[in-house]
C-alpha cells in the first residue's frame, strides 16, 4: 500500500536532484530546468498533503505554482536571450560582470 | 498493483531527473525533463488529481518545455565543454545533495504530524477544482491573470532588440 510518506520521499529525492543540478551545472538553461525540477518536486508534496487532509486547498496551491512557473519561464528565458546577446554565451560564469 | 505502478513511476522520475542534471547536451536535458514532467503528471493522476495531471501535461510538458527547447535551438547552444576537472569538488557537491535529502527526509518524516493513509473524501476532478477556484480562491485566480500579463509585457521589454534611432 502506498502511503503519504512514499510520495514525500519521492518529492525530496527530486528536490535534492534539482538542488544538486542547480549547483553543479553552468549552462543557464539547464540551471533553469533544475528550478523547474524543484518546483515539480514541491508540487508532488502539495498534492500528497492535499490527499492526506482530504481537501483541495493544496491542489489550488499547485495550480498557482504552475501559473507562476509559466510566468517565470517567459521572463527567465527572455533574460537568457538578453544575456546571450550581450555575453555571446549562456554560461553562468560569463554573466559575472553585473552589467549589460 | 498500485504499489508496483508507484515504484515504476518513481524510478522513471528519479532516472530522468538525474538525466536532466547529467546530460551534456541541453536538448537531451530538456527531453529528459519532458519525460520527468509526464511522470509527475502520472503521479498526480495516481493521487486522484485529474485536473492537475491534465494541466501538467498541457502547460508544463507542452507549453513551457516547447518554449525552453525553442530558446535552446534559437541560441544554437553547443555542448558544454567538460571544464570541471575537479572531480573531488563534484563528488563533494553530490554528497552534499544526498546529505540535504537525508536531513530533509528526517524533518519530513519525524517532525511533521503525518498520518500516512490517504483519504478518498474528495477528488481533484475538474468540477471540484473549478468550484473551489471560482468561489473561495477567486481573488488569487484573478491576481494570477494580472501576473501573467505583467510577465508577458516584462519578457517582451527584456528580450526585444534595441533599434538605433534614425535621425
Amino acid at each position: 500500500m502506498v502511503s503519504v510518506n512514499h510520495y514525500l520521499i519521492l518529492s525530496l529525492l527530486m528536490f535534492s536532484i534539482g538542488v544538486t543540478g542547480f549547483v553543479i551545472r553552468k549552462n543557464a538553461i539547464v540551471v533553469f530546468m533544475c528550478v523547474e525540477l524543484m518546483l515539480n518536486a514541491v508540487n508532488i508534496a502539495f498534492v500528497a498533503f492535499a490527499r492526506m487532509h482530504g481537501n483541495l486547498d493544496g491542489e489550488i496551491a499547485v495550480f498557482m505554482v504552475m501559473v507562476v512557473a509559466a510566468a517565470e519561464a517567459a521572463v527567465g528565458l527572455a533574460i537568457i536571450i538578453a544575456l546571450f546577446r550581450n555575453a555571446k554565451s549562456v554560461d553562468t560564469d560569463d554573466a559575472a560582470e553585473l552589467r549589460l | 498493483m498500485e504499489t508496483i505502478v508507484f515504484y515504476l513511476l518513481a524510478a522513471s522520475i528519479v532516472f530522468t531527473g538525474v538525466a536532466v542534471v547529467a546530460m551534456r547536451n541541453p536538448i537531451h536535458s530538456a527531453l529528459a525533463l519532458v519525460c520527468n514532467l509526464i511522470g509527475v503528471a502520472a503521479i498526480f493522476a495516481s493521487l486522484q488529481a485529474h485536473f492537475l495531471a491534465t494541466v501538467q501535461v498541457i502547460v508544463y510538458a507542452g507549453a513551457i518545455m516547447v518554449l525552453v527547447i525553442f530558446v535552446i535551438m534559437l541560441l544554437n547552444i553547443k555542448e558544454e565543454k567538460p571544464a570541471r576537472e575537479r572531480f573531488l569538488l563534484l563528488g563533494g557537491v553530490v554528497l552534499a545533495g544526498f546529505a540535504f535529502f537525508v536531513a530533509l527526509s528526517f524533518v519530513f518524516l519525524h517532525q511533521f504530524q503525518v498520518t500516512p493513509e490517504l483519504t478518498d473524501e474528495i477528488t481533484g476532478s475538474v468540477a471540484n477544482i473549478g468550484r473551489v477556484l471560482f468561489t473561495k480562491y477567486v481573488f488569487p485566480f484573478e491576481a494570477a491573470s494580472l501576473l501573467i500579463m505583467a510577465a508577458i509585457v516584462g519578457s517582451i521589454m527584456i528580450a526585444k532588440t534595441k533599434r538605433r534611432e534614425v535621425s
